[in-house]
């Protein structure tokens, strides 16, 4: 939930990127690490498995500064992807005021992207939100690969929701501020 | 364990909260000799905190203790028990010791070989009490307050996210 501080005037908001294994999650986050002002950003804090997967959560705490003299915070987080680590998603999902689902455009994913969203309208249903009424964008992924499902197929399997979707190349950085811009609207106008 | 409440989507903290809790903190780490000591909530987010001395790296510990006790809640539903109460990790120089508060939000306590775990459990027990009463009474009225300031904060955020976020980045680390 949004935590708004009036004593200490702060604003605080935790946005979840959640999706399937090496959908690219971890990238995005690495990317917005490496581009915004040191100032604004902590320290990125990856827990990985030895072969550098993420075992628990990656954590980017970012400040946009003050705005009518509150200092607004934003805390990105990444869930592990692999099916193994159902329930740490669940753990990380706790208390997110935003989603971004990242998907792999690859057309070999399609069913690792549609059991990763269905999963996701689960555990948030779970904690008494309302999947439909909830901050969620997408993010088709890896779209600069030759493998890669058009976007009206994507649309028409994963975004049945029709919640803002992006077309991405996070490794390149494509899309990534679009998408990080549009989910971090939706959690403020939830304020 | 109570569940979390879906309709409550955000929580406002006044001046006079701010004031009852770091009153209870401080109580806690005097009568317990703690050197630091922190209320979060669920999504690892720090409500209010007191120390001894200036700690760095505070909002990662938050986010790694809430992520680990929302870990440990899922421990406690493969295991069919209602919930782990407490986390406690032990290092050589220090420890921390966090306990619940109604399940919603963390009270997390960090000492040295001067103070005394058993001594610190208790006096965290009793001010997690204090804290339920107060943060109790922060959520309800958190619900009712719909103030225009903060709609403006929102749309003038809208405007900073635009110059922060965009899409070629700003870093000044090239």
């Amino acid at each position: 939930m949004a935590l708004i501080n009036v004593a200490a005037r702060e604003i605080h908001g935790k946005i979840v990127y959640y999706g399937p294994g090496l959908s690219g999650k971890t990238t995005n986050l690495q990317y917005i690490h490496s581009r915004i002002p040191s100032n604004t950003k902590g320290e990125l804090l990856s827990i990985e498995t030895e072969t550098e997967r993420t075992l628990f959560f990656d954590f980017l705490p970012i400040d946009l500064g003050k705005v009518h003299g509150f200092t607004i915070r934003f805390h990105l987080y990444t869930v592990p992807g692999q099916v193994l680590y159902e329930r740490t998603r669940v753990a990380v999902l706790n208390g997110a005021d935003g989603v971004v689902f990242v998907a792999d455009a690859s057309r070999d994913r399609l069913p690792d992207n549609l059991q990763s969203l269905r999963e996701l309208a689960q555990n948030l249903t779970a904690q008494g939100k309302r999947f439909l009424d909830y901050p969620l964008v997408m993010q088709y992924n890896k779209m600069d690969l030759p493998q890669a499902l058009p976007t009206p197929v994507l649309d028409r399997y994963i975004n049945t929701v029709k919640v803002p979707r992006f077309e991405a190349s996070a490794i390149n950085g494509k899309g990534v501020f679009e998408t990080l811009r549009a989910i971090s609207k939706l959690v403020v106008n939830k304020l | 364990m109570p569940q979390f409440d879906p309709e409550i989507s955000r929580m406002v903290v006044v001046e006079e909260d701010q004031a009852q809790i770091s009153a209870c903190l401080q109580r806690l780490m005097a009568d317990s000799g703690a050197s630091y000591s922190m209320v979060i909530d669920r999504a690892g987010q720090i409500l209010a905190s007191e120390s001894d001395e200036v700690r760095p790296e505070m909002v990662h510990l938050g986010a790694l203790i809430a992520n680990t006790y929302a870990s440990t809640q899922e421990m406690a539903r493969i295991l069919k028990e209602d919930g782990f109460k407490t986390l406690f990790q032990e290092g050589m120089k220090e420890k921390i010791f966090t306990e619940t508060v109604r399940g919603r939000w963390l009270l997390v306590v960090i000492f040295d070989k001067q103070s005394q775990v058993g001594m610190v459990k208790v006096l965290a027990r009793r001010s997690s009490a204090v804290l339920a009463n107060i943060l109790d009474l922060v959520e309800r009225r958190s619900t009712e307050v719909n103030s225009p300031r903060f709609r403006q904060v929102g749309k003038a955020t809208i405007d900073t996210i635009d110059l922060l976020f965009k899409d070629d980045g700003c870093s000044d680390d090239e």
